[in-house]
């Protein structure tokens, strides 16, 4: 919202030699956040009126004119112009060099400089209007009208904000931070935080009343008085349409209102100054008298803005005794509103429920100015003192004008808000003890009437604070802290009892998890959105069954919520695949099933099965599939151990969806299976759009992850005498897997000198036999009583081979 | 002569000390072992002493003659250890290599700086489910029934679960407050704690705006707790965050689940608090909400408002990030783009 800072003089005697950035500093930190100060004078720098002497033609265009012109002291210069309503003693705004104009109105601003037009030299601009952003305040016929400047009499030379007085500061107001604040929605509602903050007196205006004899007869009429607690109505004869009075014209557009005639502006000045909607309608239009009542169901309504509403009965209008004449509260009817005839007005101002106005707006997608303030609960007392300053407008306008009826529907007048406040509680919670007659002073300034019984503090809240913005002891105790200024308290610090330390075994999993995967294996996180494409939804799931959704999604395609991290995954592998090769991602992060709904809280709410997962995924190209696949089953089969939670352990049970028919494990802690390792099928890759790669992904379920409660390993003393490593090659059939191997090797009945066997590397190729591979394990050798000969050493691994030879079919390599 | 020996024996021993090469050592063995060397003509000497003199002057100088014999050969070595063994036009400028190059995301990096922080200070660690009822969201924060945020532009509410009394309409959760209720409600009073994680909004997005974004909250309860309490808890987080005590100031500002409400705000680094265009030329960044928890919302955790209090902040924890590295761009952050994530190991 913009506000005036001469509008709000009106109201409170601002000094002088105010400081503007004070100002906005101050009522940033206590009100509303001042979001920007415009000097409007500014706007206008280098801009003065000039007199034309005499209108030349262009040697070279015949659409322009060079004009001679008085830009002050006699100081006659030539400038060449384009306008059509040029006239010899024109008085006209001139932009001189160094003016900051838009050009036709259009486009960016621009500097004017002194420049040749078709080969005259031409010293600045003759503006219209709309190249001054003043279009709306002085609108043009046709758009290459000059704007002109006859009723403003001023010398040449006179700086145009001084002739059009347009030295003022405009206020940037965050509607945001006034939402809570209906009584701030005006001039006058800022002017009284201001006279409170500096300590000013502020003008008071004194509630309407009407010309004895005016009552008798029924101007308005309320047939639901809990949507319309109030509504006051008012007959005016002998007044037309015409142009309202110019500051009244040139306070709204500051504010960023078209002027229109003065009978609408004359509503909306009022709504500017003091926040409350009003709405005039040509009372020849009106048949007999308003009624506020619920629309009828389909029941139409055309708006002035053109659009024809079909109503529904939850909707409130403005009726006359025949059809509805106006949206209560957001916008009058186009057939009975102000008319290039009207002489008469039917003047409604009424106060509206504010959620009843804001369904409908929301109905019918129609937000007003007027709907913005009752959306926000509008005090009704406020409808009195309106209409009064509405009146005065009226009367100075049109001093010939007559009420000749009044009517002021206000059954239940509105409550103040009362409230109990203990002192020592206010202190308590401030920090600090602030004396009574400090607080009465600072709350008296802003409406409130306070009172002391010991402890006790009563505060009787202002009408137009009483619409639910104030209302428990916390309000007040707002109010007393932003008055005192927030700045002017301590930093108290924070006192703790010790209780023990903070041991969250369950979030440090999760931080260890994520470490481990980052740091030790070199993985980078990233994060996705929690719904899924439909495509790799398709690709990755499958099915849609237990899987839930959104009903307002944020595209067609993308409604589902996520069952599993791996369709998101798999997409972060489709837009790096443009980039990289080699790469390894993960997240952590909840997903969703449409089953096993359970109450965490209160019994009444059912959620549905939510739990953490992380999930990986490391792609390479296909050449490279078994270092891959052993790359991602080591950071599986490790995590527990660098992560210290109970141990993971594979089988095959159920191959996943999306999983290649052999490359395949399931992950189990214990007997409870918590994910899956796998290589994605071509397949699913192909269906996701992956080109190339090779992609290994793995999911985890963390919820089912059992973090230790401390370590579980424990201390080895360190061999005496030396181990020794020896390797061996072995041929066997490629059916025979390494689990076997290991276990044959370190069966019963094995050799005490054996301590291991280590997987060292597996071929398949040329130089072996078709259907055999050729492995290499390490043997750990060694004695706890002393040091093997090599004759020992080899010993031990005869035994083994031979094991291998009869157990599982091996052979030693030819070479 | 003896005397003449042993100064030679100095001299000599001093200037193999004193030789930087093998070259100078060398040169220095010949100026005293070599055939024209002073020991050499010491040597000359003897057979021309008086006969009972000769042996013993023979056995000192060939004691010298040893002694310096030693000290050069133990010089040599000395030498021969101190060149490198490497080749001279060995390039010292190629790359080192790169260890394992993962990293946690930027947010978490920055979740786990303020985790620390607040751990230090005393909070636990608390998380929520993605998944919420209107209740929770709304209702239970003194949300008023007709409140914007509760319609589907803001909120993304499930298909199916979209109708109905709050406690049956689920959504995707719009902030972080309603799962501290959680909190409140199955925790003892006095309790302090903080709370990250995934929010999500019904949002057009752009460089600003997300549909996915991060808040962290940080809520303490307790008796006698004033507003200013709060001061000390934001102070502390941007420190931490950014290596240096930053301005703070409070200043009014309203959310229906605090009461005061406060909008926060930093210092601008950029300029110093002299005004530029990062701060729109008023010296400070708006960077969170917060202030005390609504009586209201104390009630619906089950606590008297009257004895309880605290102070309550929710960060915006992309913000921040953007902030601390110069992001400009919020949707980076869920693209999952290796060449945005690799700038943060």
């Amino acid at each position: 919202m913009k506000i005036s800072l001469n509008w709000i003089k009106d109201y409170v005697a601002l000094p002088e030699d105010m400081d503007l950035m004070q100002l906005s500093y101050d009522l940033t930190m206590s009100t509303v956040e001042v979001e920007g100060t415009e000097d409007l004078a500014k706007r206008f720098d280098n801009m003065v009126v000039g007199v034309i002497k005499e209108v030349l033609p262009h040697p070279n265009a015949d659409s322009l004119k060079v004009c001679k012109t008085d830009i002050g002291g006699g100081d006659m210069k030539e400038i060449v112009c384009g306008g059509v309503n040029l006239r010899d003693g024109m008085r006209v705004a001139v932009s001189l060099p160094g003016a900051i104009v838009r050009w036709h109105g259009q486009g960016d601003p621009v500097e004017i400089k002194k420049s040749k037009l078709r080969g005259v030299e031409s010293y600045g601009m003759i503006c219209a209007s709309s190249e001054l952003g003043l279009a709306d305040l002085f609108p043009a016929a046709e758009e290459a009208e000059i704007m002109d400047l006859e009723e403003f009499d001023f010398p040449a030379g006179t700086p145009l904000a001084d002739a059009l007085d347009l030295h003022d500061i405009l206020l940037e107001i965050d509607n945001k931070s006034m939402t809570n604040r209906p009584d701030l929605w005006g001039h006058y509602g800022l002017a009284r935080e201001i006279a409170a903050l500096y300590d000013l007196p502020l003008k008071t205006i004194e509630p309407y009343i009407a010309p004895a004899g005016t009552e008798t007869a029924t101007v308005a009429e309320v047939y639901d008085h809990e949507r319309c607690p109030r509504c006051m109505g008012i007959m005016i004869e002998n007044v037309s349409v015409k142009t309202s009075p110019y500051l009244m014209r040139s306070r709204l557009w500051r504010v960023g209102q078209r002027p229109i005639n003065a009978l609408v502006d004359i509503t909306n000045y009022v709504m500017f100054a003091t926040g409350q909607p009003s709405h005039a309608y040509d009372a020849d239009q009106i048949v007999d008298h308003i009624i506020v009542r619920r629309a009828e169901e389909g029941e139409k309504l055309a708006l002035l803005n053109g659009k024809d509403l079909t109503l529904t009965a939850n909707d409130l209008v403005i009726s006359d005794m025949k059809e509805p004449v106006g949206l209560a509260g957001i916008m009058g009817g186009a057939k009975d509103s102000i008319l290039p005839t009207t002489h008469r007005v039917l003047l409604e101002n009424a106060n509206f429920e504010s959620r009843g106005i804001r369904k409908t707006v929301l109905r019918y997608d129609n937000r007003t100015e007027a709907s913005a303030r009752y959306e926000k609960a509008l005090d009704p007392d406020r409808c009195a003192q309106s209409v009064a300053m509405a009146m005065e407008l009226f009367s100075e306008i049109y001093p010939e004008m007559k009420v000749t009826g009044y009517t002021d529907v206000y059954p239940q007048k509105h409550q103040c808000a009362e409230i109990d406040v203990s002192l020592s509680w206010l202190a308590s919670r401030l920090g600090q003890v602030i004396p009574n007659e400090v607080i009465a002073k600072k709350l008296g300034a802003l409406g409130f009437t306070v009172t002391f019984d010991g402890d006790n503090m009563h505060v009787v809240a202002p009408t137009w604070r009483s619409t639910g913005d104030v209302s428990i002891k916390d309000d007040i105790m707002e109010e007393v802290a932003r008055m005192q200024g927030y700045e002017n308290f301590e930093e108290t610090p924070i006192s703790t009892t010790f209780t023990g330390a903070i041991n969250q075994l369950d979030k440090n999993l999760v931080r260890n998890i994520k470490e481990y995967l980052a740091f030790r294996c070199g993985m980078n996180e990233v994060f996705t959105y929690p719904w899924m494409s439909d495509k790799y939804l398709d690709a990755i799931v499958g099915s849609t069954e237990g899987v839930l959704a959104l009903s307002t999604p944020p595209s067609p395609t993308e409604k589902y919520l996520r069952c599993s991290l791996l369709p998101n995954l798999c997409e972060a592998v489709v837009k790096n695949e443009r980039y990289f090769d080699s790469f390894a991602i993960f997240e952590e992060a909840q997903v969703f099933f449409d089953k096993d709904y359970t109450s965490p809280n209160d019994p009444c709410e059912l959620l549905p099965l939510q739990r953490r997962y992380v999930s990986g995924a490391l792609t390479d190209s296909y050449d490279n599939v078994v270092s891959l696949f052993r790359r991602a089953k080591g950071i599986v089969e490790n995590m527990a151990r660098y992560t210290h939670m109970e141990a993971l352990t594979f089988s095959k049970k159920e191959k996943p969806s999306w999983a290649d028919d052999t490359v395949w494990l399931n992950v189990w802690c214990g007997n409870v299976k918590v994910g899956e390792l796998a290589l994605l099928s071509k397949k699913a890759s192909m269906d996701c759009g992956i080109k190339n790669l090779a992609t290994m992904l793995f999911e985890l379920d963390t919820d089912a992850m059992v973090p230790l409660r401390s370590r579980d390993n424990t201390f080895t003393h360190l061999p005496e005498f030396p181990m020794t490593d020896y390797d061996v090659s072995l041929l066997f059939d490629t059916t025979v897997v390494w689990e076997d191997i290991a276990a044959t090797v370190m069966g019963k009945g094995g050799d005490p000198l054996l301590h291991g066997v280590e997987f060292v590397d597996e071929y398949r190729g040329k130089q072996v036999p078709e259907g055999k591979k050729s492995v290499t394990l390490r043997l750990k050798i060694g004695s706890l009583t002393k040091t093997l000969t090599s004759q020992e050493i080899e010993q031990v691994a005869a035994t083994v081979i031979k094991r291998l030879c009869k157990k599982l079919n091996a052979a030693e390599r030819a070479n | 002569m003896r005397e003449k020996i042993e100064a030679v024996l100095r001299e000599g021993l001093d200037a193999i000390a004193a030789v930087k090469s093998e070259q100078e050592l060398q040169e220095v063995k010949a100026a005293y072992l070599g055939k024209q060397g002073t020991l050499t003509a010491f040597m000359k000497e003897v057979p021309k002493l008086p006969v009972e003199e000769r042996p013993e002057m023979g056995k000192a100088v060939n004691a010298v003659k040893v002694q310096l014999s030693d000290a050069v050969e133990a010089r040599r070595t000395e030498l021969k250890l101190q060149v490198s063994q490497i080749p001279a036009d060995f390039d010292c400028t190629i790359p080192g290599e790169m260890p394992p190059e993962g990293a946690l995301h930027p947010i978490t990096q920055m979740c786990y700086d303020l985790n620390d922080a607040f751990r230090s200070m005393g909070f636990e660690v608390y998380q929520e489910d993605d998944l919420t009822s209107e209740y929770y969201a709304f209702d239970n924060l003194n949300f008023p029934p007709q409140h914007p945020a509760r319609e589907s532009m803001d909120t993304y509410w499930l298909e199916g679960h979209d109708k109905g009394e709050a406690n049956e309409k689920l959504c995707l959760r719009p902030h972080l407050t309603g799962g501290s209720v959680r909190y409140l409600q199955t925790h003892k009073a006095p309790f302090r704690f903080v709370y990250p994680g995934h929010v999500y909004r019904n949002e057009t997005t752009d460089a600003r705006h997300e549909r996915a974004f991060f808040q962290y909250e940080a809520l303490l309860v307790d008796k006698d707790v004033t507003f200013t309490a709060g001061k000390v808890m934001i102070k502390s987080i941007l420190s931490k965050v950014f290596g240096r005590d930053v301005p703070v100031r409070m200043r009014l500002g309203f959310f229906p689940f605090v009461e005061p409400g406060f909008e926060i705000d930093m210092g601008c680094l950029v300029c110093g608090g002299k005004g530029c265009s990062v701060c729109k030329h008023v010296g400070w960044i708006e960077v969170m909400p917060g202030g005390t928890p609504h009586p209201n919302v104390l009630r619906a955790a089950g606590l008297d408002p009257d004895e309880y209090t605290g102070f309550y902040v929710n960060i915006g924890l992309d913000r921040l990030v953007m902030m601390r590295y110069g992001v400009d761009d919020v949707r980076m952050f869920h693209g999952a783009d290796l060449r945005f994530l690799k700038q943060f190991h």
